[in-house]
């Protein structure tokens, strides 16, 4: 039973398609992750000729970074948490409150916005909410003297952010989980509790842990949240190691800092790992059942667990309605007139950043589908010298924050003879490198609920591991596919942290453009732009939706499902 | 498994979309005439103005990418074996004088070298001044009102309890702005360091946060959400032409004001055309355009005249210079002590 997935593969040495695949990877992973890194360890290690990591392990005995750090895993442990306790209620309201489409619809579209945004815009939106005069807490609640920053506000904005990715990795999940199973214990005489303890949460489990790594991730190297809201009084590491390189000009603090970021990252990663592996879980047999109606959830539950995510929807609804608001006015909080300036200037000033930005999403969105694919399907069923190494260094960059990444790709390729800097292929790299790790999870959570059997049936009838991957696997993992590839278009059209350092006269990016906008005290243009993000990704996420809903039956999969399957 | 006959069309869609993007771009690539790279401190609202200036004065294109002083110095340094651009254009001098230690500029001393005061040049040409930025005080109107108070007119006004979690000004770790606020309390106790920071501990009680950029708190002490805060003239005047109820105030003590220059990276590959913009931007042919594109720096070519209304609103302020020698020595220890006693002040 408790048996890895990988443990009845077949080896590398059989199989040239698997060994030029393996080594392609490696050289990739060699060229845009380790080397990198490598370069900027250099930098932080060495001083001239010398070698002396003295001075940069010093920034390490600083009491304030020491709190910094406890601060970042109090933070992530959080938004972890509640942040999969959200993510669960709402996957389970999908796939087993037995709604109608219209109500999914709603809840989909909803919980799409925060994962489809620009940074800095739910930060925003809480300022303008909960500050000394906000919205809320002054003109509503007529509360005085409150302090929006701090743990609560980051805490709470960080959850509303990134909940959804829990959300889109725990749905498929619960819908794979084949309601038969459920069936049958209920009608073994268990009740609806029992059944959803000791079957469905069980079955969820490598979901919930997976969910979990996400968030905590995700939180560890947020750092526009926290430069927003943190405030002073809760200094978190990712925005300390941002501080230290763009403020006090030490980049070897900074790296240092990061690097600190890596052992929690990695703990929770390998804890994970083996706390999942151990648990073997296949629903997905190839017999398809008769379908059956979806009988766990009792009725009077229904109504209270939709009530709750359309509670939780309507704070993400309000918090849009204020940014598109932002847009359409001519100062928000000064001067409420109608206008469509904002507009203008983004399409007219911000025409080549909204450019550049769409041909560097168009080319990363098919090759990190790809690759995470690849990836994924390689860990999860391939056995082969270096798999988990490869598993490890595969994450790296994307649990690294996102300004090491960007300082480590910019010292890295900025001499010849791999002098990349300046150009879109460098930060389409970065794209693939840093937000393909979503897909990778996803294919290799979508696989351990598919049995084996299936593969080695295609290998035992003589099939080349190529074409059992082409026509048993692929298949399969379709819906990982596209999960992957939906999240390196959505970061691509999203993200800053790295990509700040990467830009260049020749290629700008739309959302470096918000935070310059934002420095400038442009409201307007700022949410202009980001209202044209959700409305760019939402229309190719659409389409996306479409396209996944010709190739599978026709109910299976919704707009939001695509990003999970 | 079955197949629907929708298939191609969303593929087509895509396909579409993709090809139309790649289409759009590829006039990007097609680019003539001369052009000098820069990266901009400046924001680009003031930055973009200017370098059309110089197109339409010398036919040289500037190519210009805008970060704030620490990103851009940054980048500088990380690109210092193979530079992409060729002028860091504005930014508080005290991020050139960063960066001197790191070796990354060519002296360069333009035609208006000798005509600029002491303050308003490196001595060696490393960087020169193009404008200077003085610091004010700026408060939100309807909560003066609220509070019943004026704006402030000393630096003992923002110890009021009235003021409480209201103030915001930027941190010295990412902010020349914080770093000339600094130097200018120094200053106003006579460099006597156990009295300015025994002022800095107390006046932290009334401050909600320090912001990332110098400029940072001018929208919330616009809107509100702040009463009062420390800025840049520049950034000051700009919320007030935004349409936000602010007043500019200034303390009675005297406050610092800080050059605004311009640098010539090394191993530029446009080094002749580089020199041209940064003669353009230290003489009077751009510092006169301040004014008509509302840009409230003032002027550091003594030739320029302030412009009138910018003169107005400095008129009878006590403005001093912060000495280069001075804060360039302590800059790092002092920063060092306002982290460790004033940021994270335990109570």
């Amino acid at each position: 039973m408790a048996r890895p997935a990988g443990a009845r593969a077949s080896g590398a040495s059989r199989d040239p398609a698997l060994w030029v695949t393996v080594a392609v990877l490696w050289a990739l992973l060699a060229l845009f992750v380790l080397y990198p890194l490598l370069c900027l360890l250099a930098r932080v290690a060495m001083d001239g000729e010398r070698l002396s990591p003295g001075a940069a392990l010093a920034v390490l005995g600083d009491p304030n970074q020491l709190r910094a750090l406890g601060n970042s895993l109090l933070l992530a442990a959080l938004v972890g948490v509640a942040g999969t306790a959200l993510g669960f209620l709402f996957a389970l309201t999908a796939s087993r409150a037995g709604f109608g489409r219209g109500w999914l619809a709603v809840l989909d579209a909803v919980t799409l916005l925060p994962l489809i945004s620009p940074p800095f815009t739910t930060a925003i939106a809480m300022i303008f909410s909960f500050g000394p005069r906000g919205l809320i807490t002054y003109h509503v609640l007529g509360l005085k003297g409150v302090t929006v920053y701090g743990l609560a506000s980051t805490f709470f904005s960080e959850t509303v952010t990134y909940f959804p990715i829990a959300y889109l990795t725990l749905r498929p999940v619960l819908a794979a989980i084949d309601a038969n199973v459920e069936d049958m214990a209920l009608s073994l005489g268990a009740s609806r509790f029992q059944v959803f303890r000791s079957v469905t949460l069980p079955l969820a489990i490598p979901g919930l842990a997976n969910a979990f790594l996400l968030l905590f991730a995700a939180s560890l190297a947020d750092f526009a949240t926290p430069l927003i809201l943190a405030g002073n009084s809760f200094p978190v590491l990712p925005t300390q190691a941002y501080l230290q390189i763009t403020g006090l000009f030490d980049l070897r603090g900074g790296a240092v800092l990061s690097f600190a970021l890596l052992v929690p990252a990695f703990a929770v990663f390998l804890l994970q790992r083996y706390w999942v592996s151990r648990r073997y879980y296949v629903t997905v047999t190839g017999k398809a059942g008769a379908r059956t109606a979806v009988k766990t959830v009792a009725p009077w539950l229904r109504p209270v667990l939709l009530a709750l995510c359309l509670a939780v929807a309507a704070v993400i609804a309000y918090f849009y309605a204020l940014l598109f608001y932002a847009s359409v006015v001519v100062a928000l909080g000064a001067n409420h007139a109608w206008t469509w300036r904002h507009y203008h200037v983004i399409f007219t000033e911000g025409a080549k950043a909204i450019r550049d930005t769409l041909v560097i999403a168009g080319l990363s969105m098919p090759l990190g589908g790809l690759y995470g694919v690849v990836v994924g399907y390689l860990i999860a069923r391939k056995r082969f010298m270096g798999r988990q190494a490869m598993e490890i260094v595969s994450m790296l960059n994307y649990a690294l924050p996102g300004t090491i990444v960007g300082i480590a790709y910019l010292i890295a390729f900025n001499d010849p003879p791999l002098a990349l800097t300046g150009g879109a292929l460098l930060i389409v790299a970065c794209y693939v490198f840093r937000y393909s790790p979503t897909g990778i999870r996803a294919t290799v959570a979508q696989l351990q609920q598919i049995d084996p059997a299936l593969e080695e049936a295609s290998l035992g009838l003589g099939a080349s591991t190529a074409m059992t991957f082409r026509r048993v696997t692929l298949p399969l993992i379709t819906p990982a596919f596209f999960a992957g590839l939906g999240v390196v278009f959505i970061r691509s059209m999203t993200a800053i942290s790295a990509t700040i350092f990467l830009v260049s006269i020749n290629w700008t990016l739309i959302t470096v453009r918000i935070l310059e906008n934002m420095t400038e005290l442009s409201l307007g243009p700022a949410a202009a732009f980001s209202v044209l993000v959700v409305a760019i990704v939402y229309v190719v996420i659409a389409a996306i939706g479409r396209l996944l809903r010709a190739l599978r039956a026709p109910d299976a999969v919704s707009l939001g499902g695509i990003l999970g399957g | 498994m079955p197949m629907s006959r929708r298939r191609p069309a969303p593929l087509a869609a895509v396909a579409l979309v993709l090809a139309g993007a790649l289409a759009w771009a590829a006039p990007v690539l097609a680019q003539t005439g001369q052009t000098v790279n820069a990266y901009s401190i400046w924001p680009e609202n003031w930055a973009r103005p200017m370098f059309e200036e110089f197109e339409k004065a010398t036919g040289i294109k500037v190519n210009f990418v805008r970060f704030s002083s620490g990103e851009a110095l940054a980048r500088v340094i990380a690109e210092k074996n193979n530079p992409r651009v060729d002028v860091l254009f504005g930014g508080p001098v005290e991020t050139h004088a960063a960066g001197i230690k790191e070796g990354i500029f060519e002296p360069y001393k333009p035609s208006s070298f000798a005509k600029l005061p002491a303050r308003f040049r490196h001595a060696d040409g490393q960087w020169v001044a193009i404008a200077d930025d003085p610091l004010v005080f700026m408060s939100n109107n309807k909560f003066l009102k609220e509070a019943n108070l004026k704006p402030p007119a000393s630096w003992e006004d923002l110890l009021n309890p009235a003021y409480k979690n209201m103030l915001q000004m930027a941190d010295a770790r990412t902010s020349g702005t914080a770093v000339t606020r600094i130097f200018s309390i120094l200053e106003v106790y006579g460099r006597d360091e156990t009295r300015a920071f025994d002022y800095m501990k107390k006046k932290r009680r009334n401050v909600q946060v320090y912001t990332k950029s110098g400029g940072g708190g001018t929208l919330p002490v616009g809107l509100g959400q702040a009463g009062a805060g420390i800025f840049f003239i520049v950034d000051a005047l700009d919320t007030k032409a935004k349409g936000y109820d602010v007043s500019i105030s200034f303390p009675k003590e005297g406050i610092g004001t800080a050059a605004e220059a311009i640098a010539l990276l090394k191993g530029a590959k446009n080094g002749e055309l580089g020199k041209k913009l940064i003669d353009w931007a230290s003489s009077p042919a751009m510092q006169t355009l301040y004014a008509k594109h509302k840009i409230n720096f003032v002027p550091a070519h003594p030739d320029v005249a302030v412009e009138p209304s910018l003169a107005e609103v400095l008129k009878g302020a006590k403005i001093f210079p912060i000495d280069d020698a001075y804060a360039g020595a302590n800059r790092k220890r002092i920063v060092d002590r306002w982290i460790n006693e004033v940021l994270n002040l335990k109570e």
